[in-house]
């Protein structure tokens, strides 16, 4: 129950922060901090994604960094070249992904 | 929908299918995307010390996979709960960010929905809004009501299943499925539409180089350090290009 009641509580000031702004603003935010907005989304998935593609294990190695970037070219290229078509480029990076890392072990 | 709905039952149909259907079309091709990263986690919080159905219950509770595998995670190795509060609200700070980005476009929605979307807000629904309301074709208020609401909707519903199924397909799942591979590719393949201009694609480089030399700072605030930094040299230069 202890656990239950941790896991409410995070849920609940989780839904504090995603509802400060979006339900309390009913004002346009001020000029300079309207110019931020738009790259809020491009700066935090970034900052989710690309440690993880460089620093899978936490560090940087060749074995670990190659693959991950390569993973990630490879997902771009095929989103574009599919047309924005998600699964396809998830599954082709993660095929990129693990054949390079398969390929580099077995060196 | 309040005073933003309008117009006879058959009027207010042919006005929202367009916007309904495009968000479903939007949004399924992100739940396949999303389902291995889902089913994977499913099995990760099945694995835990934690009772099953308590563990899943953080999906309706959080809503929010990153925060959900380290709080069970830290749970079930027997972490103090105010640690575990802490990282995972530090985890999910960047809702804060979300929710300032979208309450330009939110703020004539009925009081009663902007609480419902806020529920509804994680970084997938978040990444469809944006791209969608800052758009050409961003629509009304109550054609990005709809659009959210169902997107969001169907995006929640494709979770708590996903998370569920991959607690009760734990034992047969590999034990290799690659969870820490599938969550940064989805993420990257939610930024792509966003990288629209010079500006966006500097705050992704930096927030994501920045993010990379402060990993090793804990509860995961290299993520903020990065995600401030993209910020703050996003708006630099679009500020220099006026």
């Amino acid at each position: 129950m202890a656990e239950l009641l941790t896991l409410a509580v995070i849920g609940a000031g989780t839904y504090a922060m995603r509802a400060a702004f979006l339900v309390t603003a009913r004002h346009q935010p001020p000029a300079p901090v309207r110019r931020l907005l738009p790259y809020i989304g491009p700066a935090v998935l970034a900052a989710i994604a690309l440690p993880a593609f460089v620093a899978p294990h936490g560090s940087v190695s060749f074995t670990g960094t190659v693959p991950g970037l390569l993973a990630a070219v490879v997902a771009w290229m095929a989103w574009r070249c599919a047309k924005h078509n998600l699964p396809i480029a998830l599954f082709g990076g993660l095929a990129a992904w693990w054949l390079t890392s398969w390929a580099l072990c077995a060196a | 929908m309040g005073h933003l709905a309008g117009g006879g039952v058959s009027t207010a149909t042919q006005a929202r299918a367009p916007v309904v259907t495009r968000a479903y079309r939007d949004a399924i091709p992100v739940v396949l995307a999303y389902a291995p990263f889902g089913l994977a986690l499913g099995a990760t919080l099945a694995a835990t010390r934690i009772s099953p159905l308590i563990a899943w219950s953080s999906s309706p509770l959080l809503f929010s996979g990153a925060a959900q595998l380290l709080a069970v995670q830290l749970l079930g190795a027997g972490t103090s709960a105010g640690v575990v509060v802490l990282g995972a609200l530090v985890v999910n700070a960047r809702m804060l960010l979300y929710g300032a980005a979208l309450a330009p476009y939110t703020a004539a929605w009925p009081g009663r929905w902007r609480w419902l979307g806020a529920y509804l807000l994680i970084d997938p629904v978040y990444a469809l809004a944006a791209s969608r309301f800052q758009g050409p074709d961003s629509g009304t208020a109550r054609d990005r009501l709809r659009y959210y609401l169902a997107a969001g909707i169907i995006l929640w519903t494709a979770w708590m299943a996903l998370t569920a199924a991959g607690m009760l397909l734990g034992g047969v799942l590999p034990t290799s499925l690659p969870l820490d591979r599938i969550a940064p590719l989805t993420f990257l393949l939610l930024l792509l539409p966003m990288l629209t201009s010079q500006p966006a694609y500097a705050a992704a480089a930096t927030g994501g180089l920045v993010a990379v030399v402060t990993s090793g700072l804990p509860l995961g605030l290299g993520l903020l350090a990065g995600a401030a930094a993209g910020i703050a040299v996003g708006g630099y230069l679009a500020g220099r290009r006026g």
